[in-house]
């Protein structure tokens, strides 16, 4: 009786662990994941140098680890036990009400002063130019109706009153948190990733009239148009929380005739339309907004005033430089995360006038690309 | 490697279990040899060197001592080369940057640090070692002849890396004749899921919940939150400790192995003393045997077992690491330990139950305070605040959120740091004589299979890697 429990265990063990790992075997190894957007690691060449210095071992595990099976079923299951057991989240997101995902937001470290020194010092060198800083709340903060109970991330009210504090005060902060929590109960944060809509981008377009001077074009200057509604973004990647429902991507199509050349520097391409809709078929479909990534966009737009912009930014400026384009003649987008060369130079030599950093609270808590103003 | 791991789970123990279970019975010790080799180099290639090295000294160690054995002045050198040469391997790689900075420190000197990365579960195999040639010079173990047996038993891989330290003489028997069977090979499979459970289910998780609070501010922390990260600490420390234990037995069962148990439900202890007595069992063992009662035990007067005790807390405390914070929490055992022989002991026995259990809760919690931060003043701070010596808040909204966010991780922690499950186990099993087989053969293997399962889960999720075309 005894043997017949212990030949169960044996037969159970002996399968689970030899199944996966027959499974691991026999399944083609997969170059790319859409779910976690990167290549994965490939099988190692075993030789006695890899071996030796080690890197044929950290190779094979992370082989081992990126092609194991069910990796996706797996995954999926470890958020629904951290549902189950009142988590309240995964992987430092949570899992808020009404479908909606929100990144925890915790207290700022040195990166953030190194940050705001990096735009007073970008100020105090370029004196003749007007310096804007639009800093946008995450969702976390302006949805925080949302959040599970007791849920308690550092609020990003302190970042942000913390930052206008500390700025020089020849930076003009557009203040946006007033005007966005009045809308939160609209659509102007995505459910699944950390960006914003195109309508959060319009409020606060329209709220940077006000203090960069141009007349902005009224909501009812554009048509909405929804382009997927099968998005899942990067929260969604994070939480795994496969029983949240998909964003849907819509886009404000004005009604009025302008034209645009956009031009991509990094890879010489040119283009007139400031979205790319082969993104709407890929998981990462927020690059459908100016192509993602870019060191180096210019736009240049039928729209002859002579004003001329450069912007420093993260990937929020992707759906809201749309609506600034139909203000500006000439806006020159950095990345100063990819772009290496001199800023400054860039500055003069394009006879530029006003300046824009914009930035969500996350990014700018935590990034460390803008000092480089710093140092050039 | 780590047991803990998928590359381990899913690639080295199925390869490992075949090899030894194809390979005929005079080459079993050769494959274990191999692929603990493997097992070791994983990590850092050149440090299977040491292991060699170290295996060879102490082969030639023991031959010489069976030698000169009638000769006891020559077999006392040798016993004394093999000790100092395992501590000075130990010392040199584990305590050098610390002797070098205290004399920096002291002297105003500008000594630099020896960079080199600690070799893995060092401070475990060179107990084992030196335990092998003190043992065969007592004759309570008769010498290795074989050098394949003898570097099998110093890099055995499953207590290679975190115990339980097994002294030569316990297994010396089983390095030549040990049985593998059924039962045993199922009971070893048992062992090793739930340390598994307790280390990637238990343990990693409040270990999140550890890592969160002592990386905030102290002067953000609330009097109630610095308690639940020590308690956090508390019962991360074990799970993840016992839990590499029980792994470690449960494969030492799969190959036939009988190590001694290294954990005993410590926190349910209603002394320091017993405490010790159920907490990392094989280490307390080794010091009794290989320090305390060499230097006269309590057989030698008051002053002079006290300074034993002292002096065997004092290394245990530098033994878990080069630092004073843990020579510190040495001492303060010891001293604890002192006043319970002197007659706390007695009075203890006298109060009521529960409070035995607070009292020896509390004392540990301070203990750990003292553990887990290397940084003196740090830990200081942090003490300072569990206690409202220091300008916090009692309770603020944080205490709350981490409460809310684990109060089943902390319910199912505290189950599981009790004998409750076994002794349930055991009065269905004694209940039930003949209608147990559905329990037996359904509901147990079903129970191991979800802890299995869902521990694999949570490691793939740990290496699950997603790219967020990051933040920009």
């Amino acid at each position: 009786m005894k043997r017949q429990s212990d030949k169960i265990f044996i037969i159970m063990f002996i399968i689970f662990l030899f199944g996966i790992s027959v499974l691991n075997i026999l399944t083609p190894d997969r170059v790319f994941s859409e779910s976690e957007n990167r290549v994965l690691q490939q099988m190692p060449k075993l030789s006695i140098k890899n071996v030796l210095n080690g890197r044929f071992m950290d190779k094979f595990s992370r082989y081992i680890c990126d092609q194991f099976v069910f990796k996706d079923f797996f995954v999926g299951f470890k958020s629904d036990i951290e549902r189950i057991t009142l988590k309240g989240e995964n992987n430092g997101v949570y899992f808020g009400r009404d479908g909606y995902l929100l990144e925890k937001y915790k207290k700022p470290g040195k990166a953030l002063y190194n940050n705001i020194n990096a735009i007073n010092d970008f100020c105090n060198r370029n004196s003749n130019l007007s310096t804007y800083f639009l800093l946008i709340p995450n969702s976390v903060k302006i949805y925080d109706d949302k959040l599970p109970k007791f849920a308690k991330p550092y609020d990003e009210l302190n970042t942000i009153e913390n930052v206008k504090y500390k700025l020089n005060s020849d930076v003009k902060f557009i203040d946006v948190y007033k005007t966005l929590r009045e809308h939160n109960n609209e659509y102007i944060y995505f459910r699944t990733d950390h960006h914003w809509t195109m309508l959060g981008a319009y409020y606060a377009y329209k709220q940077c009239a006000v203090y960069m001077g141009f007349t902005p074009n009224d909501i009812n200057d554009f048509t909405f148009k929804t382009v997927s509604n099968k998005f899942y973004g990067t929260y969604y990647s994070k939480a795994n929380n496969r029983h949240i429902d998909s964003d849907s991507i819509q886009v404000a199509f004005p009604k009025f005739k302008v034209n645009y050349e956009i031009y991509y520097r990094d890879n010489d391409i040119c283009t007139n339309s400031l979205y790319e809709s082969k993104y709407l078929n890929k998981k990462d479909k927020y690059s459908y907004f100016l192509d993602g990534n870019h060191s180096l966009v210019t736009i240049k737009s039928n729209v002859k005033n002579g004003k001329k912009l450069i912007i420093f930014k993260d990937s929020y400026s992707h759906c809201f430089i749309p609506f600034l384009a139909n203000n500006y003649e000439e806006i020159h987008i950095i990345d100063l995360r990819y772009y290496r060369l001199n800023v400054y130079d860039y500055i003069k030599e394009n006879d530029i006038n006003e300046a824009l950093f914009l930035y969500n609270v996350s990014t700018f808590s935590s990034d460390d690309s803008i000092d480089v103003l710093r140092h050039t | 490697m780590v047991f803990s791991s998928l590359e381990f789970l899913f690639v080295f123990l199925p390869i490992t279990l075949m090899l030894y279970y194809f390979a005929p019975k005079n080459i079993k010790n050769l494959i274990l040899l191999i692929m603990s080799l493997i097992f070791y180099a994983w990590g850092e290639p050149v440090y299977i060197f040491l292991m060699i090295f170290s295996s060879v000294v102490d082969y030639i160690h023991g031959i010489l001592i069976e030698k000169f054995r009638y000769d006891s002045r020559k077999a006392k050198l040798i016993v004394m080369s093999s000790v100092i040469i395992n501590i000075g391997l130990l010392s040199f790689f584990k305590y050098s940057n610390f002797i070098i900075q205290n004399i920096n420190d002291l002297f105003k000197t500008g000594f630099n640090g020896i960079d080199l990365p600690l070799p893995i579960g060092i401070s475990f195999y060179t107990f084992q070692t030196m335990s092998y040639t003190i043992d065969v010079y007592r004759g309570e173990a008769p010498v290795q002849k074989n050098p394949i047996s003898l570097a099998m038993y110093v890099t055995l891989f499953p207590q290679l890396i975190a115990g339980p330290i097994v002294r030569y003489q316990t297994i010396a028997e089983q390095i030549e004749n040990r049985k593998e069977n059924i039962e045993k090979f199922a009971c070893g499979i048992k062992r090793f899921i739930i340390g598994l459970g307790k280390k990637v289910l238990l343990a990693n998780n409040i270990g999140m919940l550890w890592n969160e609070i002592q990386h905030t501010c102290i002067n953000d922390l609330s009097v109630l939150t610095a308690w639940i990260g020590i308690i956090a600490f508390s019962f991360q420390i074990y799970f993840d400790f016992s839990g590499y234990s029980d792994m470690a037995i449960g494969l030492g069962k799969m190959f036939g192995f009988d190590f001694p148990e290294n954990f005993d439900y410590p926190y349910i202890s209603q002394s320091i003393s017993e405490f010790w007595r159920r907490w990392h069992i094989s280490l307390s063992t080794w010091f009794r045997d290989y320090i305390y009662i060499p230097l006269g035990g309590n057989r030698v007067g008051d002053i002079k077992t006290y300074r034993n005790i002292f002096v065997v807390w004092l290394l245990t405390g530098f033994w878990h690491g080069a630092s004073w914070n843990f020579a510190i929490w040495g001492i303060y055992f010891g001293i604890i330990l002192s006043l319970e022989k002197i007659g706390l002991l007695k009075l203890l026995n006298r109060v009521w139950k529960p409070l035995r259990h607070i009292y020896v809760i509390f004392l540990l919690l301070i203990g750990w305070g003292l553990f887990a931060f290397d940084d003196l003043h740090i830990g200081y701070n942090y003490i300072k605040v569990m206690f409202y010596a220091s300008n916090v808040k009692i309770i603020d909204a944080q205490f709350i959120s981490y409460m809310a966010s684990n109060i089943i991780l902390f319910i199912v922690l505290c189950i599981m740091s009790t004998p409750f499950i076994k002794n349930i186990h055991s009065y269905v099993i004694k209940r039930s004589k003949i209608n147990n087989l559905f329990y037996e053969n359904i509901i147990i293997p079903i129970t191991y299979f979800v802890i299995i399962l869902v521990s694999t889960a949570y490691l793939v999720d740990s290496v699950y890697n997603p790219f967020l075309y990051f933040r920009f």
